[in-house]
């Protein structure tokens, strides 16, 4: 996305490939055999390739693209809202020439997989949100992301041991890199400023047809538990399981750089679930 | 000593709010909860402020500004057109400047278009308009605009303000922010073809541009010298761009000034509120002055590498800091020329914004300092008795009568009004009250 290309020397880089989508170079990076799992991430951590995504490439051929405005994916003028993105991922599975698809959302990227399960309902086999955002829950709102400096962010996003997780924040040169999240944020911006919810989401999930499952953190600080929870209530059939931490560690809003063998383990039951041909035990337990 | 036109501007703030030190995120801007506001004290901290800029008239001062500051007590003044339309009444002659509506908190551009041809009007078109962006901290007050568009509606939302100024309405105006279908403004400004525009700026490329391909007067930010002489710099090389040298009443250079009767006594007045409105009213978070898209990547690039940003906490400035990268000029009238003279010169700023509060001196206090600076600073940077530009000549293009008289005479009007009588006949309205004048006009066709 950036001009100028310094090396990329931190520890979880790799160099992406790019496909183009309707005109837009797009970044992604793929790895694993077995059915295709395309990943959406959220409103950070883009750059690298994240011990989840190898926990799933052991069972998966695991896709990660990077949202258009995010990691090496320009921002195009047309991005203006959710919309855009579910056809541009329409769009990005087309040139990767992929059919179907499971469908994983961390996040920002959990908003952008259930609107492509509500329009694309059978291209997905499986849907799974974690952490998601979107949903307006009352009484109970997303802390302001607009708002964080580096040690709030920190603290929302992963609690008290935090420091423990430096590493997957470094992005080499700071100054580029403060550059660089601050154009990431502008993305954001424009998908979620103000409102910083869909009142939509309410009435559209209630369509999800695919197999869902919702992942959420013990003590999520930037999207309060009342939401996963809300998630789960809406997406019929749809399963609410808590990520486990440890004792001294609940799970937090970055779970996925918390616990990925475990959310791998997760991920993975939930897929293989939805495609046994006696699936549906989620549907049936409701 | 090169000639100066001098704006007095001052901050408004509400004073009797907490240190920063001691809020949740050591910043007044966004948080601070209205509790703190006593409407009692506010009405007389705001009548203080409107007095002051005032007797700027009396003074002799070019203009009066007003400002917007929304979400928290560095200004009580959250749009700055209301104000501007009282000073307007209070006052005869002085320039009114505006500085000024946030055009991205109107839902239509077509709204701020009609508040500033209305107080141009009101002011008897002696309206001078800034157009600022608005500083970081305004995002989260002003109603829920975004940001990461800001630059591209508030563009356009003056193209859109220019043509309902400069062509006849109505007109359609299908944009990518706006479409209006009807745009037809009444009333039309006085001022040709629209009133003045100042605009305020950090100092982005396009910002530069589009001053510079209109012609308008560059302000700066209350900024060090070094900061504001790189931004002039760039604005200068842009107007060349454009085919001309910028004129130096297209740039206008905000400073703190504080006049005494000693250099000594200028900074036992001036010091303590000088910190006080560094420490406290222009301390922002850095999330909340660069909220996404305020600026571009690009901008934020060169804001970062090329010097423009400082590490340090700007409440850490220390006094001797404040005056020697120029922020502040406090002394004696002797002392306060040499460095106007010295800051002018170097700058080629035509224009000054006099911040004469310093964010909140007390009334009697300003005065004295304004007094000394009218009648020992400014004589020195003006032509021989020390007019304002409004006594040399009166802005108001018919302040009287017999002006409004010559006028009608020299101008017929396109239309009179026209009333239709009970016999049918059509008279003109103007005269249908005299007997024997009741003149039947030609039937409508």
């Amino acid at each position: 996305m950036m001009a100028e290309a310094a090396a990329s020397t931190w520890k979880h880089w790799t160099e992406p490939s790019f496909v183009d989508v309707d005109g837009l170079s797009s970044a992604y990076r793929r790895k694993g055999d077995g059915d295709v799992l395309l990943y959406l991430h959220g409103a950070g951590l883009t750059r690298a390739w994240l011990p989840l995504y190898d926990e799933l490439s052991h069972g998966f051929d695991v896709v990660v693209p990077e949202h258009p405005g995010f990691g090496d994916t320009a921002l195009p003028d047309w991005l203006t809202g959710i919309d855009d993105l579910v056809l541009h991922y329409d769009a990005l599975l087309d040139a990767l020439g992929l059919e179907h698809v499971h469908l994983v959302g961390h996040s920002l990227g959990g908003w952008i997989a259930s609107y492509l399960a509500i329009f694309y309902p059978h291209r997905f086999d499986s849907l799974t949100l974690i952490t998601p955002l979107g949903l307006r829950v009352p009484d109970a709102p997303m802390t302001d992301p607009f708002r964080l400096s580096p040690e709030l962010a920190l603290n929302t996003l992963l609690g008290e041991q935090s420091a423990n997780y430096l590493e997957y924040f470094d992005r080499g040169d700071e100054t580029e890199a403060m550059i660089h999240a601050y154009a990431e944020s502008i993305t954001f911006a424009r998908l979620l400023w103000n409102p910083r919810y869909d009142v939509k989401l309410d009435r559209r999930l209630t369509r999800i047809q695919t197999p869902t499952l919702v992942l959420a953190a013990e003590d999520d600080r930037l999207i309060p538990s009342a939401h996963p929870k809300r998630w789960a209530e809406l997406i019929p059939g749809s399963e609410l399981r808590v990520v486990a931490g440890t004792r001294d560690e609940p799970t937090g809003h970055l779970v996925i750089i918390q616990q990925p063998e475990a959310l791998a383990e997760l991920i993975g039951s939930h897929v293989h679930a939805s495609v046994a041909p006696s699936s549906g035990a989620e549907t049936a337990a409701r | 000593m090169s000639e100066l036109e001098f704006y007095l501007f001052n901050f408004g703030s509400y004073p009797a709010v907490p240190h920063v030190d001691d809020t949740e995120r050591r910043s007044l801007y966004i948080d601070l909860p209205n509790e703190f506001y006593d409407p009692i004290r506010g009405q007389w901290y705001l009548d203080s402020y409107f007095d002051t800029l005032i007797f700027g008239e009396k003074l002799g001062f070019d203009g009066i500004c007003t400002t917007t500051q929304m979400g928290g007590p560095i200004g009580m003044t959250p749009s700055s057109m209301l104000p501007a339309a009282y000073l307007a009444a209070r006052t005869e002659r002085i320039r009114i400047v505006a500085l000024g509506p946030i055009l991205n908190t109107y839902l239509s551009p077509m709204r701020a278009a009609e508040d500033i041809a209305l107080l141009d009007n009101m002011s008897g078109g002696r309206l001078t308009v800034g157009l600022p962006m608005g500083h970081g901290q305004n995002w989260h007050a002003a109603g829920g605009m975004n940001p990461a568009y800001a630059r591209q509606r508030h563009w356009e939302a003056h193209d859109l303000m220019v043509k309902a100024f400069t062509e006849p309405g109505p007109f359609e105006w299908q944009g990518e922010y706006f479409h209006v279908p009807y745009a037809n403004l009444w009333p039309r400004p006085i001022q040709k073809p629209y009133p003045p525009v100042w605009i305020p700026a950090a100092g982005s490329r396009i910002t530069f541009e589009r001053c510079a391909r209109h012609h308008y007067t560059y302000q700066t930010l209350f900024s060090p010298r070094k900061a504001m002489l790189r931004n002039i710099k760039s604005f200068r090389e842009v107007t060349r761009q454009f085919g001309y040298e910028a004129d130096p009443k297209q740039v206008a250079a905000v400073l703190f000034i504080h006049v005494a009767e000693t250099d000594a006594q200028a900074r036992l007045e001036a010091e303590p509120h000088l910190r006080w409105v560094f420490q406290n009213m222009v301390r922002a978070n850095q999330y909340d002055a660069f909220p996404p898209g305020h600026f571009s990547p690009e901008s934020l690039r060169g804001f970062l590498k090329g010097g423009g940003y400082r590490d340090r906490d700007i409440g850490d400035l220390t006094y001797e800091e404040l005056v020697d990268e120029g922020w502040a000029l406090i002394g004696s009238p002797e002392t306060v020329s040499e460095q106007l003279q010295g800051l002018a010169d170097e700058l080629g700023a035509g224009r000054v914004v006099h911040i004469a509060d310093n964010g909140a001196m007390p009334n009697w206090m300003v005065r004295k300092s304004l007094t000394l600076m009218a009648e020992q600073v400014i004589p020195r940077f003006r032509a021989p008795g020390a007019r304002p530009v409004w006594a040399i000549e009166d802005p108001r293009p018919a302040p009287t009568h017999s002006q409004l008289g010559a006028h009608m005479g020299e101008h017929p009007a396109s239309a009179v009004p026209e009333v239709v009588m009970p016999d049918g006949e059509r008279v003109d309205l103007t005269t249908a009250h005299v007997a024997g004048a009741r003149d039947s006009l030609p039937a409508a066709p």
